[in-house]
């Protein structure tokens, strides 16, 4: 009888083994890892991957700064290097500057001492803290699932403050998870909540620019279709909203084209999933819809180039003629043969005319292979600009002498 | 520039191979372990190693024996040992591998693209590891915590690709891995 009964346990199991690997191969494949979803069956070889982000900032020895090419009058020097991932910088009340990291999970501050620049660790282990923002004393910062603050932390640099929960009713999907974050002229903190994939039709709560009341009431949407922006402005004159946008991979080498938009009022839709880069539709989901339907880009800024830091310059020490302009950090693309990108631009805005694009600083790139990618710029007080570099881990100051 | 953060210089591997003493007992003293349970760091790219010692040393991936160890090493000695196990040669960790599990598993790591980035043989590159001819135990350790969200990875990939697997899915896939030729 025992044997018996072990035997007839061991037909069951061995029906259900045989009904498990049945199911497992009946089923249609399984959801590829995000930067891969979306590629169609015939690249299913193709050698395109994201660039690796190395585990350690290049030594300020290592860095070729000589390769960074700009503008007659303009120099480049390293103002600091050894910062892990290096990526939004933003300055305290009292000279503190604050740095971002991503897949590093730090935030930094470095503090000028007469020219010697002092590195220090304010919080790690943190989830993909790209955005941050400084008003009053207090620093934000925003990870895939929060927005919490550090209150006074410039009076304690070494021993920050807890972290405070501003807002943390937000999705926690990491694709495209990651966010920028700034106040805007209306004194509410404005961030992304990306598309939690490659392509496909995102829920409401995703894909748009959302905007929160500093002490984390008064969550609204503000842009919508906005696939993944992690970096924007306001304009010091309009104070309107420009920001950049990353466009989806694989469906070209030469389309569709990142963009640069303007929000100026509540409510827009730029397009994702349906239309890209203004006249594409999307293979996919554009079925049946039309382009004419959402808001067109201000500026095709180029397929996968991957356009960061939006800012517009406001200093004194450039020529007259970048007053106001656009400075767009853009970090380089993968998901193209030939790179592009890994330079920073500028873009010149014309009322009654196509905003004018130009490269500012390159040189990044070598034979295909980078050593670096710019990302985000900051002002300092002089009209020289800060930009960062989260593959080197290093941030360069431009500066401007006729 | 910033003293407090002084960088590495260029990895040097036998600067790693000194430096490697303490590693051993565990890991072999060529980073093949053999101790059950113990992941091999052999023939690791150097990127994931390095990576992976950074977030023991912040406490983004904890381990009760590895954060100790962590937590007294510099910048410079983890791009030395990463660069020393690098170049060791793998051998294959077959200890407890049912060979019946293997074709299931093999099924599974296909149904769930693993060798999207882990690549054909599973032999990893970048920051990416070498899963092939590693531990049993190790992995299925590791799996099962990307899978309840305890075992920390870089930007979420991991985590998000062990949500569907049930148990014995892991089982069998870490069966098949184990199973490989690094």
């Amino acid at each position: 009888m025992p044997f018996r009964f072990a035997a007839h346990v061991l037909v069951v199991a061995l029906v259900l083994a045989a009904w498990a690997v049945q199911v497992v191969a009946q089923q249609p494949a399984a959801a590829p890892p995000p930067w891969k979803q979306g590629q169609p069956a015939e690249m299913a070889n193709s050698p395109l991957a994201p660039v690796a982000q190395p585990p350690a900032p290049k030594p300020a020895s290592e860095i070729p700064l000589n390769k960074i090419k700009v503008p007659a009058g303009f120099k480049v020097e390293l103002w600091a290097s050894g910062i892990n991932n290096a990526r939004v910088m933003i300055w305290g009340d009292k000279g503190t500057l604050f740095v971002s990291s991503r897949v590093a999970g730090n935030v930094y501050a470095i503090v000028d001492k007469g020219g010697q620049r002092e590195l220090k660790t304010i919080a790690k282990g943190l989830n993909l803290p790209n955005g941050i923002a400084f008003k009053g004393g207090t620093l934000y910062i925003a990870e895939v699932h929060r927005i919490t603050k550090m209150e006074g932390i410039e009076d304690k640099l070494d021993s920050p403050p807890e972290m405070k929960v501003v807002y943390d009713t937000l999705p926690k999907d990491l694709p495209h998870g990651w966010k920028y974050l700034a106040f805007g002229p209306d004194g509410k903190l404005y961030f992304n909540i990306g598309a939690p994939c490659n392509i496909c039709l995102p829920p409401d709560t995703h894909a748009n620019i959302s905007r929160v009341n500093p002490d984390g009431t008064g969550f609204e949407y503000w842009a919508h279709g906005v696939r993944n922006s992690v970096g924007f402005d306001w304009h010091p004159v309009s104070k309107e909203l420009y920001f950049a946008t990353h466009a989806r991979d694989w469906l070209g080498e030469e389309v569709p084209s990142d963009r640069l938009d303007v929000a100026p009022k509540k409510g827009l839709h730029f397009g994702f999933p349906f239309c890209h880069q203004g006249d594409i539709l999307d293979p996919e989901f554009g079925k049946g819809r039309s382009c004419a339907e959402f808001a067109a880009p201000l500026l095709k800024t180029g397929p996968h180039i991957a356009g960061n830091g939006v800012m517009f310059y406001t200093g004194s020490m450039f020529p007259a003629e970048y007053k106001n302009r656009i400075f767009l950090g853009q970090r380089g693309s993968w998901n193209k043969t030939q790179k592009i990108g890994y330079r920073l631009a500028t873009v010149t805005l014309r009322p009654g005319d196509v905003p004018k694009y130009e490269s500012f600083a390159e040189g990044w790139l070598d034979n295909n292979q980078p050593w670096g990618r710019p990302n985000y710029t900051v002002q300092m007080k002089d009209g020289s600009i800060l930009l960062s570099d989260d593959y080197a881990g290093a941030i360069y100051r431009i500066s401007y002498s006729r | 520039m910033a003293a407090a953060a002084l960088p590495a210089s260029a990895a040097d591997p036998e600067a790693g191979r000194r430096k490697s003493g303490p590693c051993a007992g565990c890991h072999g003293p060529d980073g093949n372990a053999t101790t059950p349970g113990m992941p091999s760091l052999a023939g690791q790219p150097t990127m994931y190693t390095h990576w992976q010692l950074i977030k023991f040393r912040d406490g983004r991936r904890k381990d009760p024996q590895m954060t100790p160890f962590a937590e007294k090493l510099g910048d410079e000695d983890m791009a030395d040992l990463a660069a020393f196990y690098a170049a060791q040669p793998a051998r294959a960790r077959t200890a407890g591998v049912d060979r019946t599990k293997i074709d299931d598993g093999k099924r599974i790591a296909e149904f769930y693209h693993c060798t999207s980035c882990h690549r054909a043989q599973l032999t990893g590159h970048e920051q990416i590891p070498r899963l092939a001819g590693q531990d049993l135990g190790y992995l299925v350790k590791l799996i099962r915590g990307f899978k309840d969200k305890t075992a920390s990875d870089l930007d979420g990939t991991m985590t998000m690709a062990a949500q569907p697997l049930r148990d014995e899915d892991i089982l069998a896939l870490a069966h098949y891995i184990a199973s490989l030729s690094p």
